[in-house]
């Protein structure tokens, strides 16, 4: 037996503890093996802020910073408030592009913390529980941890291993977040490596809680055929009691459900969520539902349906706790980052609890001992459910009621104008006057949910709850189905199919990912899925987005889900989970450099980003992105050479990545193999844009596919596609298809003739006809053995 | 007929009530004043939105066409544009203000970038938030003859509703 440092408990002697500090043969022994790894390692193990500075600015100098302020002003410190309009500088010394880039920056701080922050209760919670020696399972896998690996280059194998994983990346953070301060960093380029690092530090942390919690809570490991779980506010039977869980962190959740097993409450009383909770809960029990995605908050708790409500953390709304009181729904806040000024009763005996919030003499309480609440939510719920329905708590108005109140607006628009999609309320409601519910109708989905409405009407209509009156009849059609997160994807499947991904045959992975803040309904993200698997791409999706794609169905009554595979193949649909569960997307690119190309991933970020930019067509769509996480989720995949689209309310978020074609100085490349350079088309041509609508989005997720390393069969595919997305949606040819071909291999067989005409007749391209062959034209040739590459010493003979 | 007369210049309030980006908000502009100033643009460029092929509007954008001022189709508005015989050349509005900050741009004619910039019939909050990227980054002139206010523009109308606005529409044809 090796002894090493640490901590050794004698069986039998609970009470005896050594602890060993130093044994010099262990010592060396370690240092041996740290020695040995770190030779093996790529570059940047645990890079500090700098340490991938150098591959930043190739991005950043390719894929320009694009600031959209929101704000003209910087109101950061006590010298301000500075007028930066036109890029002036504020009293500190910033300008506007370096504040924007700052603003950026935090922002994705923050969702990086988030995710970070709820790891580490994850981390502690599933220590504490199973033990810090608890192996790491997360299905048919040998690279475990891949975010993780590539970035601190450490192999966990228990969930202990993972305590200094999030060590570096809370430290990390804490260093980000210091050059926000004022008087610290001053240049707009530097802000954004920053944002990339963290960016990249929140896919090593969101990896870190979903691989803990599905190796210890027995989630679906790997699994393409996890089961479907009931979606939608149609399929909750508000006959029971309701028990409503909202927020991300599922750990409270899970002593709920045993709860409620253990007791033989399940078909007593329905346990439903909202947001990711919902989803991990169906990841832990497959008998909970969803409601649905973070949208529905504020309508189904006016619904005064939920009995009791139990909240944890993020993307929850500030105001549940008020909304919940005006129906008298007791709220139980699980965890410290929303407390909402509740006394903590964690020490107190759950009779008494129970007791003051059955009577409304406590709105809520802090509950942070998970066994009281995993006994005080279900029995409080038996409790309140009688006493709530007697009294028939809802915010709906009555028929009367409703006719009153759309007969009293005057349409001043003041509600059009609060709105965040400016929707045409005030048409609706004249048309509700009048009895005509349909607009109602058809606003319901596309309302998220957020009040604003409320806040600005004169008349103190109750705008919310009239479109949900209103649209009684759809809300009770909403049943949908969703595969419930399947977690990372296995090596065999990336063995399988890794090939067909960086070769092109299959045409790209599109991963529809965020949140619900969709600029035209729910339904855009379900067209926008089902077009791509129709196409042989592999569509992976999470959190909300995972959500309401499983809310629609066709004429047969199937849901995508239903319809599509779920295992990584193209034409598959693969929910991975939720929120966190995004580390497995940029973690899939890093299994197929280390899988099929055998390239080195342990500290070696620069390189596996490289080669995913150059070979591997993949591209995220946060159709509804939010929150500061989409933010960070977004940027991370962007510095993994993963280009982003974001919705038409994705320039709020105040930067873009935007490559510009006609700039030929941008598009050089390097072929590995002498370390020539190489001007190549843009591929891909932007790494963070916007679109207006899905129609625009469809052609821009192909043309986002494609790679510099395509072969021909693969630029031909996904040529295709873009050309026929571009047809179909925006009515012609795109204009910009003719750098995309190298040579006439790389042209789609059935419009061959016509494309080579055209290449001929408008871009002045020499043709062969008899061979049907390109002569003169592309500025690149194909080349199967092209190794491209956009850094340096990754070619041969260079120092290194 | 006498040309119908509209005052476009009132209700110059940010349609999205919240969306005061500083001190330095858009002109209202008068439509007569807006079309004069198009007409003395020297490399001027029609950006219209996706909302911009709504029925009505095309006919207006024609008049550009006319005066062989280039149009811009952004989001998904080409494919109505082309039906109602509206030459365009279909570009992304957040790559296209990226380009319009780029001295090194050379148009969609390859004869220059471009020094006003105006915009029609987008999603209001889409393109308030880029022209954001025109006023703080760039000295393009950016003219909003759009139906709300858009108070990142320079000169921008007011409120309208859509009878005014379509009327509004005609007298800045009429000048160009």
């Amino acid at each position: 037996m090796v002894l090493k440092k640490g901590r050794f408990i004698i069986e039998d002697l609970e009470n005896v503890q050594i602890n060993i500090g130093n044994i010099t043969g262990a010592e060396v022994e370690e240092e041996e093996k740290e020695k040995e790894k770190k030779e093996a390692h790529g570059p940047t193990i645990s890079p500090g802020i700098h340490g991938l500075r150098d591959w930043d600015r190739r991005l950043l100098g390719r894929y320009e910073p694009v600031y959209s302020p929101i704000c003209d002003l910087c109101c950061y410190c006590t010298y301000g408030k500075c007028d930066l309009t036109g890029n002036k500088e504020g009293a500190c010394g910033i300008n506007m592009e370096a504040h924007q880039a700052r603003e950026a920056m935090v922002r994705t701080i923050t969702g990086a913390s988030a995710h970070a922050g709820h790891g580490r209760h994850l981390l502690h919670y599933l220590i504490e529980r199973f033990g810090a020696d608890h192996p790491i399972d997360v299905g048919p896998s040998n690279i475990k941890a891949p975010n993780t690996q590539t970035v601190l280059g450490i192999r966990p194998e228990t969930i202990g291993d993972f305590i200094p994983v999030l060590n570096y990346v809370e430290e990390q953070i804490t260093q980000l977040i210091a050059t926000a301060h004022a008087g610290q960093e001053g240049s707009a380029l530097d802000f954004d490596s920053k944002a990339l690092h963290a960016g990249m530090l929140d896919h090593v942390g969101m990896e870190v809680s979903d691989i803990i919690q599905i190796s210890c809570l027995g989630f679906p490991k790997s699994d393409e055929n996890a089961p479907l779980a009931e979606i939608g506010m149609g399929l909750i039977d508000s006959k029971k009691p309701v028990l409503l869980v909202i927020g991300h962190n599922v750990a409270a959740v899970t002593y709920i459900i045993d709860y409620v097993e253990e007791n033989e409450l399940i078909d007593k009383i329905e346990v439903v969520g909202l947001c990711c909770t919902a989803i991990d809960m169906t990841r832990y029990n497959i008998s909970a539902k969803i409601v649905g995605s973070m949208a529905k908050q504020l309508k189904y708790i006016r619904s005064g349906i939920p009995d009791v409500i139990v909240v944890d953390e993020q993307c929850i709304r500030g105001d549940v706790l008020k909304e919940a009181s005006k129906l008298h729904i007791p709220v139980i806040a699980t965890n410290d980052k929303i407390m909402y000024n509740l006394p903590d009763r964690s020490n107190d005996d759950i009779n008494s609890i129970m007791d003051d919030l059955v009577s409304g003499s406590q709105p809520g309480v802090l509950l942070f001992d998970f066994d009281k609440i995993g006994e005080l939510a279900p029995e409080l719920t038996l409790k309140m459910a009688p006493i709530r329905k007697e009294k028939g708590y809802t915010a709906l108005p009555d028929d009367e009621e409703f006719k009153r109140l759309t007969s009293s607006c005057s349409r001043c628009g003041a509600c059009v104008i609060a709105c965040p999609q400016g929707l045409d309320i005030d048409v609706a409601m004249s048309d509700a006057a009048g009895g005509d519910l349909t607009l109602f109708e058809i606003l319901h989905d596309k309302c998220v949910g957020c009040g604003r409405c409320e806040e600005e009407c004169p008349k103190g209509i109750p705008v919310l709850d009239v479109i949900e009156k209103a649209a009684q009849k759809v809300i009770r059609e909403e049943k949908g189905k969703v595969r419930i997160g399947r977690g990372q994807i296995g090596d065999p499947e990336i063995r399988e199919e890794g090939r067909n991904l960086v070769l092109g045959t299959t045409p790209g992975i599109v991963a529809i990912v965020g949140c619900p803040n969709y600029p035209d309904g729910s339904r855009d993200i379900y067209d926008i899925a089902e077009e791509m698997l129709k196409r042989s791409f592999i569509v992976v999706t999470s959190g909300c987005s995972a959500m309401d794609i499983g809310m629609f169905r066709n004429e047969d009554g199937k849901t995508l889900y239903e319809r599509f595979g779920g295992r990584f193949l193209k034409g598959n649909l693969l929910n991975v989970g939720s929120c966190v569960s995004n580390a497995h997307i940029t973690a899939t690119t890093i299994k197929v450099a280390s899988i099929f190309a055998g390239r080195n991933i342990d500290g070696n970020y620069e390189e596996i980003a490289d080669y995913v930019l150059c070979r591997i067509g993949a591209v995220g769509l946060a159709w509804g992105a939010f929150s500061q996480k989409a933010l960070s989720i977004g940027t991370g995949c962007n510095r993994m050479g993963i280009p982003v689209i974001l919705g038409p309310h994705g320039p709020k978020y105040r930067r873009a990545y935007i490559g510009n074609p006609y700039d030929p100085e941008k598009w050089n490349i390097l072929d590995a193999r002498d370390g020539s350079s190489h001007l190549m088309e843009p591929a891909p041509e932007h790494l963070l844009i916007s679109a207006e609508t899905k129609d625009e989005a469809l052609p821009m997720l192909a043309k986002l596919c494609f790679r510099p390393g395509d072969n021909s069969l693969g630029r031909m595919i996904k040529l295709t596609h873009y050309i026929e997305l571009n047809e179909k949606y925006l009515g012609e040819l795109p204009d910009d298809w003719h750098v995309y071909v190298r040579s006439e291999a790389d042209l789609p067989l059935a419009k061959k003739e016509m494309l080579l005409k055209i290449l001929e007749q408008e871009h002045g391209w020499e043709i062969d006809w008899k061979k049907k062959k390109i002569i003169k034209g592309p500025f690149r040739r194909p080349d199967v053995s092209f190794q491209p590459t956009n850094v340096p010493r990754l070619c041969k003979g260079a120092s290194v | 007929m006498a040309q119908k007369t509209v005052d476009t210049t009132k209700r110059a309030v940010p349609f999205d009530k919240a969306n005061v980006p500083g001190p330095k908000m858009a002109k209202p502009v008068k439509a007569e004043l807006a079309g004069k100033i198009i007409s003395k643009a020297k490399r001027p460029l029609l950006i219209v939105g996706t909302p911009g092929a709504d029925t009505g509007l095309p006919e207006i954008i024609k008049t550009f066409n006319s005066k062989s001022i280039p149009v811009a189709a952004t989001g998904s508005c080409l494919k109505a544009l082309k039906q109602a015989d509206v030459e365009a050349t279909y570009v992304n509005l957040h790559a296209l203000v990226s380009y319009l900050k780029d001295p090194k741009w050379k148009g969609f004619d390859g004869n220059g970038n471009y020094d006003t910039a105006i915009f029609i019939g987008h999603t209001y909050y889409y393109a308030s938030q880029l022209m954001s990227t025109l006023k703080n980054f760039t000295t393009v002139k950016v003219i909003s003859i759009d139906r709300h206010y858009h108070p990142n523009a320079q000169m921008s109308f007011g409120n309208l509703n859509d009878d005014d606005f379509r009327t509004a529409l005609k007298i800045v044809a009429a000048q160009l």
